[in-house]
């Protein structure tokens, strides 16, 4: 599985969305993705990537696009 | 249904007791229809959003009126619903107590009081909101099962556990955001009954709230740098006391410990010494909590520090009693 299919695969469990729905999905734009989905998320790629996430960036990741920038700063090139 | 994997056990510890707390009554409302959550103001505070936006009729602010709470809660319990009532723990105690008094210790409604940031979590508001008195309150009204979990997963634990038992319940959340985690995987809870969570053959310590975490790092530095065995045990029930544990504890070791995030006066310390002093042979005890003080507003961090409760600080305390007993 690539980075790209995990990184899906995170928001697709996290908000029970499909592959299509998350492009372009923005924080709060859908009702799962409110403050605890958005911590539920983040606990869910920091698994899966084995990483922790810093808090400026937990606050600074508001969207699907916006999290593949973040995810970079700690070596996770999503392509 | 709870899955208490490790990602989900991360993220209640990220967002703290209070968010744990939120978390377990969305997981309720889904499977109680008699599940109802009143706060006095404090909705995001209990973690309360998520279950606000998914059952807006099943959740009740009644505003900054926490005694007025207590009675619209007391009322529900009365029709048969299952009643969370959250506000600050000092508010639900101190505030509160002749409605806690009359409405869950004399007429024992199946109500629960939800005490958000018990110790020193709010520290920055000051002592109008830190709460280091509390258990000593509730402890001493009949009737009322007093919770204290351990951690964000026992949190969890403990708020279904409270929605399931037909008895009036204090439920004690404590501890900032980022709560450490003590349980890492799914466990048995039953109210009542302590879990030890390590052995060791010369100091019991029996801990409460997050003082179980200090605690267990505190018994690491009595191994590691004095050579003292210390037996942890997370007493997450303070009333009923389970007594069984606590003699258990006192029947190999030299010293007994309690170690809480409240008044030394009236909180679990209190309660292990009332418990022994019906006994004849009991080992001294050590109750190490908040000094009989409030401290000027501040972080968290540093009000643990200044009330002498981190793990260093703890071990220090403990070798201290020990080598004096010894000598």
């Amino acid at each position: 599985m690539t980075n790209l299919e995990k990184y899906i695969k995170a928001f697709e469990e996290t908000f029970n969305i499909t592959a299509e729905q998350t492009k372009g999905l923005k924080y709060q734009a859908i009702s799962e993705w409110d403050s605890v989905g958005h911590m539920s998320l983040i606990a869910a790629l920091e698994d899966e990537f084995d990483i922790m996430i810093d808090t400026d960036d937990i606050i600074d990741f508001s969207s699907f696009e916006k999290g593949k920038e973040i995810l970079s700063k700690y070596d996770v090139e999503i392509k | 249904m709870i899955d208490y994997k490790r990602s989900n056990i991360k993220l209640w510890s990220r967002l703290g007791s209070c968010g744990a707390f939120g978390v377990a009554a969305s997981e309720l409302a889904q499977t109680s229809d008699e599940v109802l959550m009143i706060t006095s103001d404090l909705c995001f505070y209990s973690g309360l959003n998520r279950f606000k936006s998914k059952y807006p009729d099943r959740l009740y602010n009644c505003g900054i009126a926490e005694q007025n709470m207590v009675g619209v809660a007391a009322g529900l319990a009365k029709e048969g619903f299952v009643p969370f009532a959250t506000t600050y723990a000092t508010f639900a105690a101190a505030r509160c107590a002749d409605q806690v008094r009359v409405n869950m210790g004399y007429m024992k409604l199946n109500m629960k009081l939800v005490g958000l940031t018990a110790g020193v979590s709010v520290g920055i508001l000051g002592p109008t909101h830190i709460s280091i008195e509390d258990i000593a309150i509730i402890r001493s009204i009949p009737n009322i099962i007093i919770l204290s979990p351990a951690d964000c997963t026992e949190t969890v634990k403990a708020t279904i556990a409270a929605a399931k038992i037909d008895a009036p319940v204090y439920l004690r959340l404590s501890g900032p955001m980022d709560n450490p985690v003590v349980y890492n995987e799914d466990y048995e809870f039953e109210i009542g009954k302590a879990i030890e969570l390590k052995d060791g053959g010369d100091v019991s310590i029996i801990a409460t709230g997050t003082m179980v975490y200090n605690s267990l790092k505190a018994a690491e530095i009595l191994d590691e740098k004095y050579s003292i065995q210390a037996k942890v045990i997370d007493m997450h029930t303070i009333k009923p006391l389970d007594t069984q544990t606590i003699d258990k504890a006192c029947k190999n070791n030299k010293l007994l410990v309690t170690v809480e995030e409240h008044s030394k006066i009236g909180g679990l310390g209190s309660a292990v010494a009332e418990y022994l002093s019906e006994k004849s042979v009991r080992p001294p005890q050590l109750i190490i909590g908040f000094c009989d003080e409030y401290k000027h507003a501040a972080s968290y961090d540093y009000l643990i520090k200044q009330y002498e409760l981190e793990p260093e600080q703890i071990a220090e305390k403990i070798v201290l009693k020990y080598k004096n007993m010894k000598g």
